[in-house]
Order: structure tokens, then C-alpha cells, then sequence
């Protein structure tokens, strides 16, 4: 027991590495500069630009400027967690041929996921906290690192960790399945970016959709987020709720994502092994 | 002796065959299709609700769905040029690609020419539905002038794709990177969620040399009535003209020299690296 | 058999001519010397065969003559086109086919992605389906022809790479361990394919590298060693046969137990040994002096305390010249 939890750990340990290095290209500085400032700061930019082309800037409309940055900044998770996570499955197995490998190991697969998804995860919160901090410089946002309301921050991060590592567990082996699953990942995170509350508040979606929508933990962990650090100076999109409403809800959507993400993982994997998409050759 | 063809029939009928498998992969693989059509569409809706989230006018929406539109192209050139390089020199194919007689230009030629059905179709399905779904109209007496600006646009995006597409014949990891640290930052700068007016004469200025900018611009002045005017359309039209033999030249020597680099330092050998 | 060299081929023609070539590769943290002073002539219409174990220089040697990459020293010319000045001219006259290659588009059909590559070299489709049919006909792929290449078994993909290779008529054939890995029935068709493309127009030239001992002289007119990047030797399969011809071969076959290769080799009158693996078995080939060093060899055995299982004289082969030339088997691992 204690060996095979020791085997467990040494695993995951291996699988963070394995993630880090993959993704981190071994070199240098530059692929963190490209993925967690550049990219996450030009999307900012596109919005806040969107926001000032049509407010013109003005202060009573603030709120919603703080809304679309923290929405935007948070989003980072979800994509290191879906789309760059999925992606970087497929990678390992076309482009280094290693995924069988790590199939076959000894340690079991869903822990060699879950390592490569949580060093994912740690490079989302440096993106997070850089965007935040030029944000709240560059377009003066009254955030005060002293009044953020941490423990409720923590522990909404911590379900959407969860429901992000479920969700792209699942999606990186239905993938698998896919010839040229490259960039669906990216279509999820971008289909999630519509339905989750990131850059706009989803009752502006249609019907339906702002119903699905509601589904989502992203939402609750989103504007739980946003209350955390600017409580009462940015807009809000249940203002009806409660904090702890709010995060009832999260907490249920989290156990719904997780129980539908192992369903789906368990299907899946049988597909995978059935079909044997684990060494796919995914040539174009 | 047989005679020996000559250049300019290795030429197009390299761009032909190599167009050949983008084609027929539409209908071998429909799972591209989705793809092809969900990723730009999803990413232009998520824009629109933005605009309406901030309750901007009506004609916000028309920006958004032409920048949609130009989007597809813009990621044609970005990924189907430059990152298939890097395919297929993970496969060997670029090395065969290499030894014939053929050349690089028309290699990448083909590649883009068989993607641009695709595109175009892409294209026009966000534009249609965009314009449907969200209610925009257009002055069609400015559509023979928009459609040659967006040709001209077209022109001049793909010598910048080909110049992309030469980093990717030295570079292959690192060239991805480059994929992914210009795109979102080109998707900024060339207005396509908003009009370039916005980012002021100097940022704007600087964002022109960008072929999408100013094309984008000028279709947009025709088509919608009340852009706010960067520069005269007819301006922003000379200058893309301009810009074409520009990237042309430029992606035309940097493939020469990006060759023999590769070929010294064993790049066009090498898999992954 | 190994072909005779067609005498109408002008022999005077030299197919490639290297000189001094060399080439170093650096990486990051070393600096590897991949071949040096390579001098190799090679005439119009052989069968010229490149061979030595991995890591020898080969694929880098094909690569500088099919201009895929550039010399650090020295200069090559294949058909009389130099590879670095001429690369233009020279492409359209060659062709390369290398062993486990993987190129081309999955979704392509057999015959499309032939057609493909034809295209490159400017070929008219009708002339260029004329030729594929009859090629993929004669390897016996006709069946396939219109199947998806993502589905083709390691075999036929060969196949259809060869196919690919001979289409364009190149004046010069590089062929870089094109049976690698691939089952007997497979790589025998390959080389009869080849043989018989040789035969059909004797000016044209084959360069054949491998780290099969048996495909070299079964099919090459003249064979170069190389090793670490040099050439060790060259000549015809028979003449390299002669440097153990003087020699005593003897396969020797052990029990398991503790190494003793490098005690045999130590004997005096041992000019060569190797062994590998084999049912159970440890098979060593020794080259001796005379007959009489044989009585040394076995009291060394003994003494190790390792057991007989077998012993027989036998004629040299060229692995046999290959393990005097060059020190080692072709198999195994060099130790530094
Ligand atoms: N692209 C490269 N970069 C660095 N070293 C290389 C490269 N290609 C080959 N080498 C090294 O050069 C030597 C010769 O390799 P190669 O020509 O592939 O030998 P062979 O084909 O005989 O197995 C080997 O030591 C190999 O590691
Ligand atoms: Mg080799």
C-alpha cells in the first residue's frame, strides 16, 4: 500500500517534470514570455480597447473595465488547463512518440495526466498574477493586493482546478480518438470562453445558451474571483446571490463535472485501448 | 535525351499537386471540416457578445463579423503555411520536397491555394451567419471596391505567410512558439474586433505594415457606413498595393537564405529538434 | 550473385567523385565529426554499396550528395554536378529513398501520392501514371494502388517509396538502408527491384548504404567500410573477402556464462573475434592465424570455466573481413 503510493507519488512527480519540460521547451524564457504575458495581455488589450472604443472610458463604467480584465486574466487556467493541456497530449504522442510509453509504465495513466495538468496549472497562476499587475498599473484598476478576500480566492480556485483538470482529462483521451484532434482542445476552451462569464456576462447570450451556461462552474468561480478582489467595485453578474450562494453552486457544479468527467474518461479509455489510438500515427 | 521540363512547368504543377491533398482532405476528413468552421465562428460570436454586454451600436457588430471573416484568412496564412513546414519536416516530406527540383515558393503556393477553398468557404459562413444572426446590413454599392481591396489584402497576407513559412524551414519548435506569440497580438493591432481608428495614428501607423490593417479598413469604410476613417480608403488601398512586392521580395530572399542555413546546419534532415 | 559491372557503361564516367569530404556537426553541448576526409570515386552504372554500423557516417555521406546538406570541408559531385554549386541542376538527376521514411499526406491514396511527388519534378501526369502503374505492377502493389497509405504495412510503404525513387528516372539512386527493419519476403523484393532497375539501362548508378552484411554482397559491385566517419576500406566483395583469406575462421558456440570475448581476444594468433547471441547459445567467429592457434583458444575457454557446445571451421564471409577491418561486428556496441 504505502509502495504503491510511493509509486503513485514518484509518478506524479515524474509526469509534473515530463509537462514542464514539454511545454516549457527546456530553454529558455521565451515560451513563458509568449504564452502567460504576451498572448493573455494582447487579449486584455483587444477588450479594454473594445471597452474604451465604446464607453469612451468613462467612470461610472469602470466596474465593467474591471470585469472583462479579471475575467481575462483568469481565463488562463482554463486555457493552460484545456486547450494547451489536450494539446500537449496529442504532442506527446505525435511529435514524441512517448505517450505509449507513459501508457505502459508502470505508474497509471490518469496520475501521469493529472501531473501534466497541475504543472500546466502552476504556469496559469504566474500568467494570472502578471496580467493582474499590469492591469492594475497600467490602467489604474483600484486593486489592492491588501484587501483581496484570499481564503474565499483559494477556495474557488481550487474547485475550478478541479472541474478544468476533470473536464481536460476527459477531453485530452476523447481526443485521442480524433485523427487530427489538434485545435479542438483550443475550440472547447473557446467554447467555454462564450459560456463561462469570462468577457461578458451570460445573460447576454441567448437563451438557451445562458441557460447551459448556468450549468457551468466557471461562472460561480468567476465571479467569485471578481468579488474576491474587488468587492462591491465591479460588475456582477448574480448580484442577487450571496458569496455563499455563490459558492454552494460552485461546489455543485464541481462534483457534477467531476462525475461526468470520470464517466466520460472511463468510456473513452476503453475506446482508446479498443481502437488503439494510444500510438496513433496522427500524420496529415 | 529527354527533354527536361522547365521551370515554370515544375513550378505549377507543383502547386497544383500540392494543393491536391488540401482539397481531397476536405472530403476524406470531415472531422477538419468542424474544426475549420468552429474555431472562428465560436471566437467572432464571443466579440459579438461583447459589443452587446457593453451595449455598443449596431454597427460594432458589423466590425466584428467582417474582422471574423478576414480572421480566417489571417489564420490560413499563419497556420497552414507556416506551421505545415514544421510538419512536414517531422515526416520527411519537407527533405523530399527539398532534393526535387522543385521550390519552396511553390510548395508553399499550393499548400495555401488548396486551404483557400476551405478558407473561403469559412470565410463566407461567418459572414453570412454573423450577419444573420446579429441583424447586420451592409452598403452593397461598396462591394466591387471591397472585393478588390480584400484580393490586394489577400496578396500581400500571403507573401507575409511565405515569409512566416520561411522561419518554419530553419526553426521548427521555436517557429510554433512564434505562431503563438504573434497571433494574438497581430489580432490586436490589425483591428479586427474593432477599427483600427481606435489605436491612434501612431500605434494604428505602425499596425499598417500589417497587410490585414489597412485591407480590413478599407473594406470596411466601403461596406459599412459610418467607420471612423483611419486613413482615405483609396490610400489604404494603395498602400496594401504596396505591400505586396514588399512581402514578396522579402519571403522570396529569406526562403533563399533560410535553404542554405538549413542545409549547412543539417535543419532540413534533422526530425524534431 | 554479384552483377558483374556492365561493360558498355563508360567506365571513364564517374557517377560520384568526393574529395577530402568531411562534415561536423555541432549541437549545443558537443561537437561530433561525422566524417572526414572521405575520398570516394564511384563509376557510372555501379552498384556501390556504403557499409557500416549505426552511428558510422552513412546517412550523413548521402545526405551531403543528395545536396540536403552542406560539406564542412572538402567537395562532392554526383554526375558530375557539383553538390554544393550545382544543387539546382543536380535535383532534377537523383533521387533518394531511405529506410522506416514516413513522408507524404495519410489521407492520400497510393497512386495520388505518387503522383504527388511526380509533380515535383515537373513530370506530365499522363507519363507519370503510365510509369507508377507499371512500378507499383512490378512490386507487386497493384492491388493497392488505391488504398490510403495510412493503411499500408511497413512492406508495402517501402515498396512504394522505391516506387517513388525510380519514377522520376533519376541518373543516380541514393539509397539509404532502404530494408531496414523490414521482413525477409520485403526486403527481398526491394533488391531484385533494384538489381533489375540496374540492369535495364547500364548507365545507371545505385548508392547503397546498409549495415546488412549479406544485402552488400549480394548486391554490390564494390562495397566502401566506413567507420567513425571514415572509409576503412573499399573494393569488391571478393577482394574484401581476400583479407581473411590467409586466415583460420572458426565459429565457436558457448554456454552461458561469464564474458570472455576480450580474454579471446587477447590470445595471441586471435586476429578478430565477435559473437552474438542465439538460442541460448553464445556464437563467437574467431579469426586465427593458423590452425594450431585454435589449442590456445580452447585452453582459454576452459580456463574461464565455460563450456563447448559446438565447433566447425568455415569459409569467410565478409562480415568476417568487417570484423578484421574494423575492429568489431556490425552489431555490436561500441564500447569507448
Ligand atoms: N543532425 C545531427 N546533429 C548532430 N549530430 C548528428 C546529426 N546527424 C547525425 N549526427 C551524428 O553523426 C554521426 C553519424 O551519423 P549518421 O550519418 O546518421 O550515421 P549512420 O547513418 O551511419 O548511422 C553519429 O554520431 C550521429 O550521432
Ligand atoms: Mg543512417
Amino acid at each position: 500500500m504505502v509502495l504503491a503510493l510511493a509509486r503513485t507519488w514518484s509518478g506524479y512527480r515524474t509526469a509534473v517534470r515530463l509537462g514542464w519540460l514539454v511545454s516549457s521547451n527546456w530553454t529558455s524564457p521565451v515560451p513563458f514570455v509568449i504564452y502567460t504575458i504576451i498572448r493573455p495581455i494582447s487579449g486584455a488589450l483587444i477588450l479594454v480597447v473594445m471597452y474604451n472604443v465604446i464607453t469612451g472610458g468613462r467612470g461610472n463604467t469602470r466596474n465593467y473595465l474591471a470585469f472583462l480584465v479579471i475575467g481575462v486574466s483568469f481565463w488562463a487556467f482554463v486555457t493552460e488547463g484545456v486547450s494547451d493541456f489536450a494539446v500537449g497530449i496529442l504532442e506527446d504522442r505525435g511529435r514524441f512518440k512517448m505517450l505509449k510509453y507513459a501508457y505502459l509504465a508502470p505508474l497509471r495513466f490518469p496520475v501521469f495526466l493529472v501531473g501534466r495538468a497541475s504543472s500546466k496549472l502552476t504556469s496559469a497562476v504566474a500568467s494570472v498574477a502578471i496580467v493582474l499587475v499590469v492591469a492594475t498599473v497600467g490602467l489604474r484598476l483600484p486593486i489592492n493586493p491588501l484587501s483581496v478576500d484570499y481564503p474565499l480566492l483559494a477556495i474557488a480556485c481550487l474547485l475550478a482546478f478541479i472541474s478544468v483538470m476533470a473536464f481536460s482529462i476527459a477531453l485530452s483521451v476523447v481526443l485521442l480518438a480524433g485523427r487530427d484532434a489538434y485545435g479542438y482542445g483550443e475550440i472547447m476552451a473557446q467554447v467555454l470562453y462564450i459560456v463561462s462569464g469570462a468577457i461578458f456576462p451570460i445573460s447576454v447570450l441567448p437563451g438557451p445558451l445562458a441557460f447551459f451556461a448556468s450549468l457551468s462552474p466557471l461562472v460561480y468561480w468567476l465571479e467569485l474571483t471578481r468579488r474576491s478582489i474587488l468587492h462591491g467595485r465591479v460588475y456582477e453578474m448574480f448580484p442577487g446571490l450571496s458569496d455563499g450562494e455563490v459558492l454552494t453552486r460552485l461546489a455543485l457544479a464541481t462534483a457534477g463535472t467531476v462525475l461526468l468527467g470520470y464517466l466520460v474518461y472511463r468510456w473513452a479509455d476503453r475506446q482508446a485501448r479498443w481502437k488503439g489510438y494510444i500510438d496513433m500515427d496522427a500524420a496529415q | 535525351m529527354k527533354s527536361s521540363p522547365s521551370e515554370f512547368e515544375i513550378f505549377w504543377r507543383t502547386v497544383l499537386a500540392r494543393a491536391y491533398p488540401r482539397v481531397v482532405g476536405l472530403s476524406r476528413n470531415l472531422s477538419w471540416l468542424f474544426f475549420d468552421f468552429a474555431f472562428p465562428l465560436v471566437g467572432t460570436f464571443a466579440m459579438v457578445f461583447v459589443y452587446q454586454g457593453l451595449h455598443a451600436p449596431r454597427q460594432y457588430l458589423g466590425f466584428v463579423v467582417m474582422g471574423g471573416g478576414m480572421l480566417a484568412f489571417w489564420q490560413n496564412v499563419l497556420w497552414t503555411m507556416g506551421t505545415q513546414f514544421s510538419w512536414d519536416r517531422g515526416n520527411g516530406t519537407l527533405e523530399l520536397m527539398a532534393v526535387s527540383p522543385t521550390s519552396f515558393e511553390a510548395v508553399l503556393l499550393g499548400m495555401a491555394g488548396g486551404a483557400m477553398i476551405m478558407t473561403t468557404l469559412r470565410a463566407v459562413a461567418i459572414i453570412v451567419l454573423g450577419s444573420l444572426l446579429f441583424k447586420v446590413t451592409y452598403n452593397l454599392g461598396g462591394l466591387p471596391p471591397a472585393i478588390g481591396v480584400f484580393l490586394l489584402t489577400l496578396a500581400a497576407l500571403y507573401g507575409l505567410g511565405m515569409l512566416l513559412a520561411s522561419l518554419f524551414l530553419y526553426y521548427s519548435r521555436e517557429a510554433w512558439h512564434l505562431g503563438d506569440a504573434i497571433q494574438e497580438p497581430v489580432n490586436f493591432l490589425s483591428g479586427l474586433y474593432f477599427p483600427v481608428h481606435a489605436l491612434g495614428a501612431y500605434v494604428g501607423g505602425a499596425a499598417s505594415l500589417i497587410p490585414v490593417t489597412l485591407g480590413l479598413d478599407a473594406m470596411r469604410q466601403f461596406l459599412l457606413p459610418g467607420t471612423p476613417r483611419f486613413l482615405d480608403p483609396a490610400l489604404e488601398t494603395v498602400i496594401v498595393a504596396l505591400e505586396i512586392p514588399l512581402f514578396a521580395i522579402l519571403a522570396v530572399s529569406s526562403l533563399r537564405f533560410m535553404e542554405v542555413r538549413a542545409r549547412r546546419e543539417g535543419k532540413l534532415i534533422s526530425k524534431w529538434s | 550473385m554479384p552483377r558483374t559491372p556492365n561493360p558498355s557503361s563508360d567506365a571513364s564516367r564517374l557517377a560520384v567523385e568526393t574529395r577530402d569530404l568531411g562534415r561536423v556537426y555541432k549541437t549545443r553541448n558537443e561537437t561530433v565529426t561525422a566524417l572526414s576526409s572521405v575520398d570516394l570515386k564511384v563509376r557510372e552504372g555501379e552498384l556501390f554499396g556504403v557499409l557500416g554500423p549505426n552511428g558510422a557516417g552513412k546517412t550523413t555521406l548521402i545526405k551531403i550528395l543528395v545536396t540536403l546538406l552542406l560539406p564542412s570541408s572538402g567537395t562532392a559531385k554526383v554526375d558530375g554536378l557539383d553538390v554544393v554549386r550545382e544543387f539546382r541542376q543536380l535535383r532534377s538527376r537523383i533521387a533518394i529513398v531511405s529506410g522506416g521514411e514516413n513522408a507524404g499526406y495519410g489521407l492520400l491514396r497510393v497512386r495520388e501520392q505518387l503522383w504527388m511527388f511526380s509533380q515535383f519534378y515537373g513530370i506530365k501526369s499522363k507519363v507519370a501514371y503510365a510509369r507508377i502503374d507499371e512500378l507499383l505492377e512490378r512490386l507487386g502493389l497493384a492491388s493497392v494502388a488505391n488504398r490510403q497509405i495510412s493503411g499500408l504495412s511497413s512492406g508495402m510503404r517501402q515498396k512504394m517509396n522505391l516506387v517513388r525513387g525510380l519514377m522520376t528516372d533519376p541518373r543516380v539512386l541514393f539509397l539509404d538502408e532502404p530494408t531496414v527493419a523490414l521482413d525477409v519476403g520485403a526486403a527481398r523484393d526491394l533488391r531484385e527491384e533494384v538489381s533489375r532497375w540496374m540492369a535495364e539501362d547500364p548507365t545507371r548508378t545505385v548508392i547503397l548504404t546498409t549495415h546488412y552484411m549479406q544485402e552488400a554482397d549480394d548486391l554490390c559491385d564494390r562495397i566502401a567500410i566506413v567507420n567513425r566517419g571514415r572509409i576503412v576500406i573499399e573494393g569488391t566483395p571478393q577482394s574484401l573477402k581476400l583479407e581473411v583469406q590467409r586466415d583460420v575462421v572458426v565459429d565457436l558456440q558457448l554456454e552461458p556464462g561469464v564474458p570472455v570475448l576480450d580474454r579471446l581476444r587477447e590470445v595471441a594468433g586471435v586476429g578478430a573475434a565477435s559473437v552474438r547471441e542465439e538460442d541460448g547459445l553464445d556464437r563467437f567467429s574467431l579469426l586465427l592465424a593458423d590452425d594450431a592457434v585454435l589449442t590456445n583458444v580452447i585452453s582459454a575457454v576452459e580456463r574461464s570455466g565455460r563450456r563447448v557446445a559446438g565447433l566447425a571451421k568455415r569459409e569467410p564471409t565478409l562480415e568476417d573481413a568487417f570484423v578484421k577491418l574494423v575492429g568489431r561486428s556490425m552489431t555490436e556496441e561500441e564500447t569507448q
